[in-house]
């Protein structure tokens, strides 16, 4: 199979550490139908393993729901969304940013324990 | 900043198995708090599966459905028992058929939704049980927390005190004081690659457990699902020709353009390929051809649907895979694929574990207060699983639950010494300071590739030495060096690698020690070079002490109740397509 690169330019934002935002961009074997996540996972195996996205738990064949990201722009399951060509990898809200693609929890998803009747 | 956190029953752990202890243990009157390593509902295995819930034919007739009134639990009991080559713990196998009824009426009343069923399981989904199991946890009372990776346990008195947790997306600990804890964990697929996806199951519990003392075994027996996408990436590890071929058939062919079930028994082939016997037959039959080099790039064989016809394929799949989506992988490629009679590569990943953590009928471990439920522990199926995983867990997970509750009102409340909370915390942090002498992600890949080569459906003696030298060198010579590239320790995901990959060295070794003692061949488990089931001499379990950081193998007779084990040896696939045939003469897949 034949192995062309991409260029995959990745948001990186540490609060505790970086006065702004930045991307860094990272040039990875491309193989048909791969996934922004695995693109993700090629770069922390092999090239820079301190980006942190959503990874300690999750599925990455679209059932989960927790690897929303945006992937040139849109917002996606970065499991579920090949990549072509070069490719940009955002969070949904970069203003919300815990660490590069991970967000801090909005109040949707807290885990506060909630009483219903039944 | 470290938070102190006091309850009275611990939950570890947040699928099917966890939430249900969770609701058991507060409907006994317990404050219960459940810790989710990853989203609430939405990790570990019980999401992703299909999903059957299994019972007895006259149970199902009882709940108005379509059952078998010659069905009866006496029978699900001899087929769970004789599917496991009888090296069940016979006791969990009765409490698994008595209390399932009972499950599967409280899941309907909180609002389960059946989609469909036959003479022996109801079908719904993973999704939706752990809908209705999180909105029932929301509705007692239970508190629950998400992103929170539970590291070690601690005791005082030899008995359970508290657990040191980690929020995964702070970086800060949390110090818990608990009167009984139960262990939910799941299985410990991310030893193994290709895997069938979850990030979060790295087998935390079983090895903490261990570590604290329990005992646990069967750890040889573990359950590779067939017919698992290897090819393309973005669907490695979807079950989508696992279900496909286990209803419609189709063509497993290897690199000659054999097919690769011809040279066997024709009984064998049919209730291996069109019951879930397909698990240990098919990837069997698969790592056989992959292992003569037959197979192609990664591992696999090639799968497509051979001579069965495109309207019925089609007719499946707008079943099973509505508009060719899977959940929100879109198959649409796959099925013009499968049109145009091209293969896609399949090949066995790691699905289901059937050992664990030793638990008693109360679900109690060696340690008074722990408690452990679910695919974590040495269940009820012996050698080989076909009935339902998720009506084990809700079981267990109910009962282990009330008991837990009910030591924790009357007998738990040892407290957890600071200074055994401040040890934890110190080891933990070690990985932060040591600026990636030996990077986690590096060697994980390596051991997953590994543990598929040599701990896969097909083992040997001199494989599983080389594997076991391996492991102990990754011990003494790299696990001590684990660092991470940035010290910060908020999502740091590096430090969780770091946390989690002695774990799956620890088990993957005593995984390994199980099958190279066990020098016969059954259920799950394939010696090349003892290819025959020895029911003189293994009708035992593996039982896997900790000795000094180390796992020790021993035995113990299996738990038989009413059914006397048989004796004798037998080639392995004979002794497969005897077990086949002992099934009870009832309707239903199972
Ligand atoms: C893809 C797939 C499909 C399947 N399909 C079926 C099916 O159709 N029918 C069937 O019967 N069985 C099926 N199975 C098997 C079945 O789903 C599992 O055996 C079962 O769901 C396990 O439930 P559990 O609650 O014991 O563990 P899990 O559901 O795996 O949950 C384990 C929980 O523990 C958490 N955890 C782990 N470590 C820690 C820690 N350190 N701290 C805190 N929390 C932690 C995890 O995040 C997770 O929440 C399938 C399995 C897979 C992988
Ligand atoms: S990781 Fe679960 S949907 Fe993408």
């Amino acid at each position: 199979m034949s192995k062309h690169s991409v260029q995959v330019k990745v948001f990186r934002y540490d609060p505790a550490r970086d006065a702004d935002p930045y991307y860094l961009e990272y040039a990875i074997p491309f193989e048909p139908r791969m996934s922004a996540m695995n693109a993700l996972d090629f770069i922390y195996h092999n090239i820079d393993s301190t980006l942190s996205y959503y990874d300690h738990a999750g599925c990455s064949l679209g059932i989960c729901g927790r690897c929303v990201g945006r992937v040139n722009g849109k917002t996606v399951l970065l499991c579920q969304t090949a990549i072509t060509g070069d490719t940009v990898i955002e969070p949904v809200s970069t203003g919300r940013t815990l660490k590069d693609l991970v967000m801090r929890k909005g109040r949707r998803d807290d885990a506060e324990p909630t009483k219903d009747t039944d | 900043m470290t938070e102190h956190v006091r309850t009275e029953v611990l939950v570890i752990g947040g699928g099917g198995a966890g939430f249900r202890a969770a609701i058991a243990a507060r409907h006994s009157g317990a404050r219960v708090l459940l810790l989710s390593k990853g989203p609430l509902g939405r990790c570990g295995a019980t999401p992703m599966a299909g999903a059957d819930f299994t019972l007895d034919g006259r149970s199902m007739h009882e709940l108005g459905r379509d059952g078998d009134l010659n069905d009866s639990r006496e029978k699900v009991f001899n087929d769970i028992v004789t599917q496991g080559y009888y090296l069940n713990n016979q006791k969990l196998a009765e409490h698994y058929v008595h209390t399932a009824p009972l499950l599967l009426r409280d899941l309907l009343d909180w609002g389960l939704k059946i989609m469909l069923s036959d003479q022996r399981a109801v079908i719904t989904s993973g999704l939706h049980i752990m809908d209705v199991l999180l909105r029932k946890a929301r509705s007692v009372g239970v508190e629950m927390r998400e992103d929170i990776m539970a590291l070690d346990l601690i005791t005082n008195g030899g008995a359970i005190a508290g657990v040191l947790a980690l929020d995964v997306r702070s970086g800060e600990f949390i110090r818990i004081a608990a009167s009984a804890v139960v262990i939910t964990t799941g299985g410990w697929h991310k030893a193994y690659w290709p895997n069938t996806g979850m990030r979060d199951l790295s087998g935390d519990g079983i090895a903490m457990a261990h570590r604290a003392g329990a005992l646990i075994g069967n750890m040889e027996f573990v359950t590779f699902a067939c017919n698992i996408m290897l090819d393309p990436p973005m669907w490695r590890g979807s079950l989508a020709p696992y279900v496909l071929s286990l209803v419609c058939g189709g063509s497993l062919t290897n690199n000659c353009g054999e097919e690769i079930l011809a040279p066997y028994d024709p009984v064998v082939v049919k209730t291996g390929t069109t019951t879930e016997w397909n698990k240990s037959f098919v990837s069997h039959a698969t790592a056989r051809e992959v292992r003569l080099g037959k197979g192609f790039r990664n591992g696999g064989v090639h799968y497509s649907r051979g001579d069965v016809s495109w309207e019925v394929i089609k007719l499946v799949a707008s079943i099973t895979f509505p508009g060719w989506k899977y959940k929100a992988m879109d198959l649409t490629e796959w099925g013009r694929m499968l049109e145009a009679n091209e293969p896609v590569e399949v090949g066995p990943a790691v699905e289901y574990f059937d050992g664990g953590i030793v638990v008693n009928e109360r679900f109690e471990t060696a340690i008074p207060g722990l408690f452990a439920a679910g695919e974590c522990c040495l269940g009820p199926f012996g050698a080989n699983r076909i009935f339902s995983a998720i009506t084990e867990i809700l079981v267990q997970g109910r009962d282990a639950g009330e008991h837990a509750a009910h030591y924790a009102l009357t007998e738990g409340g040892a407290q957890p010494p600071i200074a055994g909370f401040e040890a934890l915390e110190k080891k933990a942090l070690l990985p932060l300071a040591r600026n990636n002498e030996v990077r986690p992600a590096f060697l994980r890949r390596e051991l997953q590739l590994r543990a598929q080569r040599h701990l896969g459906p097909i083992r040997n003696k001199n494989e599983l030495e080389e594997f076991i030298i391996y492991l102990r060198g990754m011990k003494q010579n790299h696990l001590p060096h684990l660092g991470t590239a940035s010290s910060g320790r908020v999502y740091n995901k590096e430090w969780i690698d770091c946390l989690e990959l002695g774990d799956l060295v620890h088990l993957l070794e005593a995984s390994a020690r199980c099958a190279l003692a066990r020098t016969e061949s059954r259920g799950v488990h394939f010696r090349e070079d003892f290819p025959v089931c020895d029911n003189d001499r293994w009708l035992v379990e593996s039982i896997v002490e900790y000795a000094e950081g180390d796992p020790k193998v021993c035995t113990r007779p299996v738990t038989a109740t009413t059914m006397s084990p048989p004796g004798g040896k037998m080639p392995y696939l004979d002794m497969m397509k005897k077990m086949m045939q002992s099934h009870s003469d009832t309707g239903g897949m199972h």
